[in-house]
């Protein structure tokens, strides 16, 4: 994508993973973050998108550019960021399915693109999760990655010929997910 | 010699449904259904605010958030008795109409038609040929030669650089694949339509619930949607009219698309009308209610025993104890503590892990009984209930649905022959368009009401001492119900018994199996190495069952889920 034409096509910034799910919640929470501490342009969409499946291209369709925040299951420790580029996420084809709930990136995408209507560049910024099981709250070392995350986005999403404002004041992150009950 | 075949789709770190099937003869002779991942999430909402507790229900899942949040919001509202409003009440059923919408759409058409149309197969199809059948179907207008063409080369040029893409891991050339190319273009070309139908009813939901996934709408006591005509920020008649629009082109489709495509597609596979009974007895509760107290429903519910549709016995509404008091869990053969069936107020999820154990513990999901039997949920439920309980518009589509199948295969299609693999698919396609049919109704109820003068959304709840209540929700799977105990404003015991449950749960103590393990029995296998007779009873149902965690694994190779040993 050339930054200097096409500024009205839009951008996704995605989170996904469920907030349930202690680490799995990485993705909604470095949106809920960015929500915080920056504004956007208009053709930015900035989203926690839960762990959708299938169900996530219709957020796909026709985007220019994508960014993804995610756990990734890779070799290294817990809280080491690996960034994956259109061409890695797409270079193993996704086997068979038995249930909608896989996570559906691949998927998504590919029925996209043959659709003719995927995102042209894409960015996933992924994290090597420590615990994911029934809790609420990411562990130690996921948290300490979220500044990285944060600028890896940030850096991908200026890549992609847009900039983020800091917020001034930065406000609280909403999340939710991780208060007492009242 | 038998054979066991083990379908166990292992692409993530946490595994979710599994089936094992032994198979002698070209046959299933027994068969296991297996939740592999533990369903223990209810206990993150013990010690919570009961008005807070459909934020969390509904991110059990990723794809079913919406039905979660409408039954927590229900449960709750039935534990303190507080009635909500009218419009609240409305304009929930949009949202679950046009939630039920999408998610029939992309189950049939992305995640289990390809179990029946061969991809490869429609690069042999005659465009013009194909534009002809697809005219004698139904009057959908973008069924041109031109346009079949255009997918037909799309197709081609994707098999000729080698990337099949999205269709990389299908079962082509299967000897079961049985349709002529022309309906295989057919397919594929629908495929794609599909595509854009689902993102409008994606929008239906965004509109009037913030965003989707997840709404933001929704309240114990109603909605947070303000009404007001005259305010843009509000729900007003710009808003109102763009969902109309949208449910106007997502009926169109349903009706001159999807049903057509469910019958014609069936008709060339009249054997699977004879695969896949399995169990019997249904079950379907009322659903899209039309007044504030959930006394009148605009959908029947009920249920049906031993396939003898004169059993049939309503259940009439939220308060019905024909319903509540019927339902035990069983955890005899589900890595829990215990073995005894309890009501889902008493219900406990501790887990105690053994290895897969063919005749002991082998699956994290229970064993739901209602009134002693294994029950069946999901749309051939609901619409067996709605034609038996003379319900107008599922008889008419029903009827609808079967004449068109028939004509195409030849044969006159009888009720008795939708208790099957088959027979699943069409009862999904004819109650989506009954829903198509009372979406558009409930839209008119909801701008009849607000021009009445009525604009409100909410009632406080109140909470205090001891209340437990249910709600449920007849949703895309079948059958969803929420039981919440509350002691003096906080949540003391949840449980959520979800549609898979029913379906997908294990054996029971009286060692009777599953919906899932009971239908695959008798199913042919042609080929053990690629046992897509398999996938297509149980995508039948429209599993959901991992409803929780996905981690992208973005270097593994995801192939290898099939093993025969």
């Amino acid at each position: 994508m050339n930054p200097d034409n096409n500024l009205t096509a839009s951008v996704g910034v995605f989170g996904l993973g469920n907030v349930l799910m202690g680490d799995d919640a990485l993705g909604p929470t470095v949106i809920a973050h960015l929500l915080a501490g920056f504004d956007f342009p208009p053709e930015v969409h900035v989203e926690d998108l839960g762990p959708p499946g299938l169900d996530l291209h219709p957020h796909l369709a026709d985007l220019d550019a994508l960014i993804l925040i995610d756990v990734v299951k890779a070799k290294g420790e817990p809280g080491e960021l690996r960034l994956y580029s259109k061409e890695e996420i797409l270079q193993h084809a996704p086997g068979p399915r038995v249930s909608p709930h896989d996570p559906g990136v691949k998927e998504s995408l590919l029925a996209l693109q043959f659709a003719g209507n995927d995102p042209e560049e894409i960015l996933l910024v992924g994290v090597i999760p420590d615990r994911i099981d029934y809790e609420i709250g990411l562990s130690p070392r996921i948290r300490e990655a979220l500044p990285a995350v944060e600028k890896a986005v940030l850096e991908g999403l200026s890549r992609f010929g847009r900039q983020a404002t800091v917020r001034e004041p930065r406000l609280s992150a909403d999340i939710w997910w991780e208060n007492e009950g009242r | 010699m038998s054979k066991r075949i083990v379908v166990d789709p292992i692409t993530r770190i946490e595994g979710h449904l599994r089936i094992d099937v032994e198979v002698d003869g070209g046959k299933v002779t027994k068969a296991w259904s297996s939740g592999q991942m533990w369903r223990g999430i209810e206990n993150i909402l013990i010690g919570r605010d009961p008005r807070e507790a459909w934020l969390f229900t509904q991110r059990f899942c990723g794809v079913c958030t919406t039905v979660h949040a409408i039954a927590s919001v229900r449960a709750v509202e039935n534990a303190v008795q507080v009635e909500i409003p009218l419009n609240a009440q409305l304009i929930r059923n949009l949202i679950l109409a046009a939630h039920a919408m999408h998610d029939h759409i992309v189950h049939f058409f992305h995640l289990s038609a390809l179990d029946w149309v061969d991809v490869v197969s429609a690069l042999d199809a005659d465009p013009k040929a194909t534009a002809k059948l697809a005219q004698s179907l139904s009057p959908w207008p973008r069924n041109s030669i031109q346009e079949l063409t255009a997918v037909k080369d799309r197709l081609g040029g994707f098999v000729a650089r080698g990337q099949l893409g999205i269709f990389a891991n299908g079962y082509w050339g299967h000897e079961a694949m049985k349709l002529p190319p022309e309906v295989n273009l057919l397919g594929v070309h629908h495929y794609l339509q599909a595509l854009d139908y689902q993102r409008k009813a994606n929008q239906v939901v965004a509109i009037l619930g913030g965003k989707t996934p997840n709404i933001q709408n929704l309240a114990v006591g109603g909605v947070a949607n303000a009404i007001n005509l005259d305010n843009q920020s509000t729900i007003n008649m710009t808003t109102l009219f763009n969902i109309k629009n949208l449910l106007d082109e997502m009926t169109d489709f349903v009706k001159n698309v999807y049903l057509t495509d469910v019958c014609a597609i069936g008709a060339m596979y009249p054997d699977w009308l004879g695969y896949g009974a399995g169990v019997v007895n249904y079950l379907a509760v009322p659903d899209l209610p039309t007044d504030a107290a959930g006394t009148k429903f605009d959908l029947p519910g009920g249920t049906i025993m031993d396939g003898d549709l004169g059993t049939y016995k309503a259940i009439t509404s939220f308060e019905d104890k024909y319903f509540a008091d019927n339902i035990v869990e069983g955890i005899s053969h589900s890595w829990y503590e215990g073995d005894r069936e309890l009501h889902p107020y008493e219900g406990t999820t501790i887990p105690k892990y053994t290895e897969f154990q063919d005749d002991g513990k082998y699956s994290w999901i229970k064993s739901p009984r209602f009134q002693d039997r294994v029950m069946q949920v999901g749309p051939l439920a609901q619409v067996l209930v709605g034609a038996v309980s003379g319900h107008e518009p599922t008889a008419r589509w029903l009827k609808f649905a079967t004449d068109l199948a028939g004509s195409v295969a030849g044969i006159p299609i009888k009720t008795e022959m939708l208790h099957s693999t088959l027979g699943r698919h069409l009862a999904r396609a004819v109650r989506t368009a009954v829903i198509c049919e009372k979406a558009q109704e409930h839209w008119k109820l909801l701008v009849d009401n607000i021009a009445s003068g009525d604009t409100d959304t909410f009632n406080e709840p109140t909470f205090s001492g001891l209340q437990m209540g249910y709600g449920f929700h007849e949703a895309p799977r079948g059958t969803l119900s929420h039981f919440v105990v509350i002691e003096n404003g906080k949540i003391k015991n949840y449980q959520a018994v979800v549609p898979s449950t029913w379906n997908a749960g294990p054996r029971d103590a009286k060692n009777r199996p599953g919906p899932y393990e009971a239908s695959l029995v008798g199913n042919p296998i042609a080929d053990p190495e690629r046992p897509l007779e398999v996938l297509r009873t149980i995508h039948s149902f429209d599993p959901c069952i991992a409803c929780a965690v996905h981690t992208l694994d973005v270097e593994g190779n995801e192939i290898g889920s099939v093993r025969t040993l």
